[in-house]
């Protein structure tokens, strides 16, 4: 069997070369039956998402599976040999599986760590085994792969840091309050970035979202996304001893939150911490309101900083996670080669033990009956024979799998006991 | 007689305790109205007691200490009734109920009792005392940890510029929830403490133990501890003025404990 993967991605292939390559989901089912059928092929998964498009295929050992995944791509993309060529990575064997787990882990991607890329390889898994592309090894491959994924996520911080402003800004108030279940949220001044800092922050436990705008109409409009309430802009510094979170993107050319009144809101709050996001150019508080205690004040560049830090560190660890994948491809290997003896050793045995109750038949019909001694007797004596015969070869088995050049090895013993393929 | 009033009167006022306690580590208030109503009956037995003694002695019940400490708490108690029926102020109950029931207790062990009744009793009361100790010692160290962790979290969180320590510490919010927990518990450990240490002193030296400096000691460390708890839960100190006290704390609990550190010998004699 072989296995071999050719694709393209984000760091091989510009947009244009992609998108000649990507396959719809409406044509994906029938793409994986064309490629399904084409001989020497036994299972076969198409990746296509906007940063990758991958080919994996198991053929037959006497297959070219190079050349019948080329005249696939050429005669379902319209595409020349030559033009994607210099495009193409090819992965065979153990390289193959690697990058499985790499790209399945999110090491490969635009943005380390980024959780879409499992969800799309497993929508491409189930579109494969739904067409019957999919029914042995390789199947086992995948689930293999999900579960790299799921130890890489688990085990480094890998996908753990914020790389989004807004994200960033959620994570920030994690750090904060520790959990953010009954927290409410200020928004001042109704603008799309504040919407979706203030989205990401309910969906993550906040209770309840105030809203305030110099336009009454346009707060009542944007609380009735999050089902909050609005707040007259005259009345909400005197509401804001009541929030624990801020966020202000409204376009005043001034500060509208000051020190001096900031220190009176934590004085009511009883010195509960409270978390200001001013996301507003030019900004709407007082950068010296971060000298209270107990105030948290980001404004866009410090929020970016925090990503670009989130980004440092997830290739930390980044590096963690492959060693860890390098160590799943190790194992991996080990157990397909453990598996590819498995028949030949069981054929072993069974044709000893076909061999050893014949011979016992034989002699019980020329000089039995015997006593039930005897019987035991024979039955150790031939019993020890047979395992110290097999024990020789057994042990060769096991060795040669792990070998380069073990299956000549194999093929020999094979040779010799008889056995079937 | 009046011993048996003020008793009394101190039994009322542990359920003014009792309630600290309860709002400290459920941080929920039930209790209060019932506190409340004990705390005032309590008043009106103590009165009793200051007046049985002043009569008694035919002069005002303020000639030695712990006439004194009952005057004291009962006036206390009367000026706390007072601020109550006119502004309100629940939160200063965590301060002020605690305060008066050990006050009001040291005062009753002003006149001496029999001595021990078994050498096993001593002994073990001794050692329950120093366990619950050791245990607020424990929680107090904790806490301490704790506020050593919040302040560098929090100075990642005020520097913006997220390092190591930022990915590794918890959350503020969890640490401080730590903190409170891991406070209010020392806090009920040290006040059982006391209430055990004291009331062994008092058998084991009469009415001379209260001159002794490390009982002097332990009563002002435990007083800085409750205003601490008092700051937290009422003014909700954070940070680096929380921090600093939580040390300040645990350094006097370490004086105090250095200040026994014949309590050990005691324990051995007979």
């Amino acid at each position: 069997m072989k296995l071999l993967t050719t694709g393209v991605s984000h760091k091989t292939a510009p947009v244009e070369v992609r998108e000649c390559l990507a396959f719809r989901e409406e044509t994906l089912a029938a793409a994986l039956r064309d490629l399904k059928s084409r001989e020497g092929v036994t299972e076969a998964v198409i990746l296509s998402t906007c940063n990758r498009v991958e080919i994996t295929v198991t053929t037959e050992d006497d297959c070219d599976a190079q050349a019948v995944v080329d005249a696939f791509l050429t005669e379902q993309k319209a595409v020349s040999p030559e033009g994607i060529a210099p495009h193409l990575y090819r992965h065979e064997g153990r390289d193959a599986i690697h990058h499985l787990f790499r790209v399945s882990a999110s090491l490969d991607s635009m943005v380390v760590g980024e959780p879409q890329i499992l969800g799309q390889i497993k929508t491409a898994y189930t579109a494969a085994k739904n067409c019957g592309a999919l029914c042995g090894w390789l199947e086992g491959l995948y689930t293999r792969a999900f579960n790299v994924a799921k130890r890489v996520r688990s085990e480094t911080g890998v996908g753990q840091m914020a790389v989004s402003v807004s994200y960033a800004a959620v994570e920030l108030a994690r750090k904060i309050f520790g959990s953010l279940n009954n927290r409410t949220i200020m928004i001042v001044g109704a603008g799309k970035m504040s919407e979706l800092a203030a989205r990401h922050l309910r969906r993550s436990g906040a209770s309840h979202v105030f809203v305030t705008n110099r336009t009454h109409e346009r707060a009542t409009e944007m609380a009735q996304l999050f089902q909050g309430t609005p707040v007259e802009y005259t009345r909400f510094l005197s509401m804001l001893p009541e929030v624990d979170i801020v966020i202000t993107s409204s376009g005043a050319p001034h500060y509208i939150l000051h020190k001096d009144e900031m220190q009176r809101v934590i004085a009511v709050r009883r010195n509960k911490p409270m978390f200001l996001i001013d996301i507003a150019v030019p900004r709407n508080i007082e950068p010296a309101v971060n000298e209270i205690d107990n105030i948290f004040l980001y404004d866009i560049d410090d929020l970016q900083e925090v990503v670009n830090a989130n980004l440092r560190e997830r290739m930390k660890e980044a590096e963690h996670a492959e060693a860890l994948v390098a160590e799943e491809v190790e194992r991996t290997m080990a157990r397909m080669k453990v598996a590819e003896v498995a028949p030949v050793i069981v054929g072993l045995q069974e044709q000893l033990e076909q061999i050893r109750a014949a011979e016992l038949d034989k002699v019980r019909r020329r000089y039995g009956p015997f006593t039930p001694q005897q019987e035991e007797a024979m039955e150790a004596l031939t019993h020890g024979i047979v395992n110290k015969i097999a024990h020789g070869p057994i042990t060769v088995l096991r060795h040669q799998a792990g070998q380069p050049d073990g299956s000549q090895a194999i093929a020999a013993i094979r040779k010799a006991f008889h056995l079937q393929d | 007689m009046s011993v048996i009033w003020l008793r009394v009167a101190a039994a009322f006022y542990s359920l003014g305790l009792l309630h600290a306690i309860l709002m400290l580590v459920r941080r929920r208030e039930h209790l209060f109205q019932v506190a409340l109503g004990a705390f005032g009956i309590g008043a009106v037995f103590h009165f009793v007691s200051i007046v049985e003694e002043g009569i008694r002695g035919n002069h005002c019940p303020i000639t030695n200490f712990y006439e004194t400490l009952s005057m004291c708490a009962f006036l206390v108690v009367v000026l706390y009734l007072f601020i109550h029926w006119r502004y309100r102020l629940e939160s200063l109950s965590i301060f002020i109920f605690p305060m008066v029931f050990v006050m009001s207790l040291v005062a009753t062990l002003g006149n001496p009792v029999a001595a021990w009744s078994s050498p096993v009793v001593r002994s073990v009361w001794l050692i329950v005392h120093i366990v619950l100790v050791l245990l607020g010692i424990a929680a107090l160290l904790l806490s301490a940890v704790g506020s050593v962790v919040y302040l560098f979290q929090e100075r990642e969180l005020k520097t913006k510029k997220p390092r190591k320590f930022y990915y590794r510490l918890p959350a503020l919010g969890t640490l401080d929830d730590l903190i409170s927990k891991s406070m209010a518990l020392g806090f009920v450990l040290m006040t059982l403490a006391v209430v055990a240490g004291s009331t062994w002193a008092f058998i084991e030296h009469k009415t001379a133990w209260i001159g002794q400096p490390q009982i002097a000691m332990s009563f002002f460390t435990w007083g800085i501890y409750l205003a601490m708890v008092c700051l937290r839960v009422t003014a909700g100190w954070r940070g680096r003025k929380a921090a600093i006290m939580t040390v300040t704390v645990l350094g006097f609990s370490a004086l105090t404990w250095a200040a026994h550190a014949r309590l050990g010998a005691m324990l051995l004699k007979p």
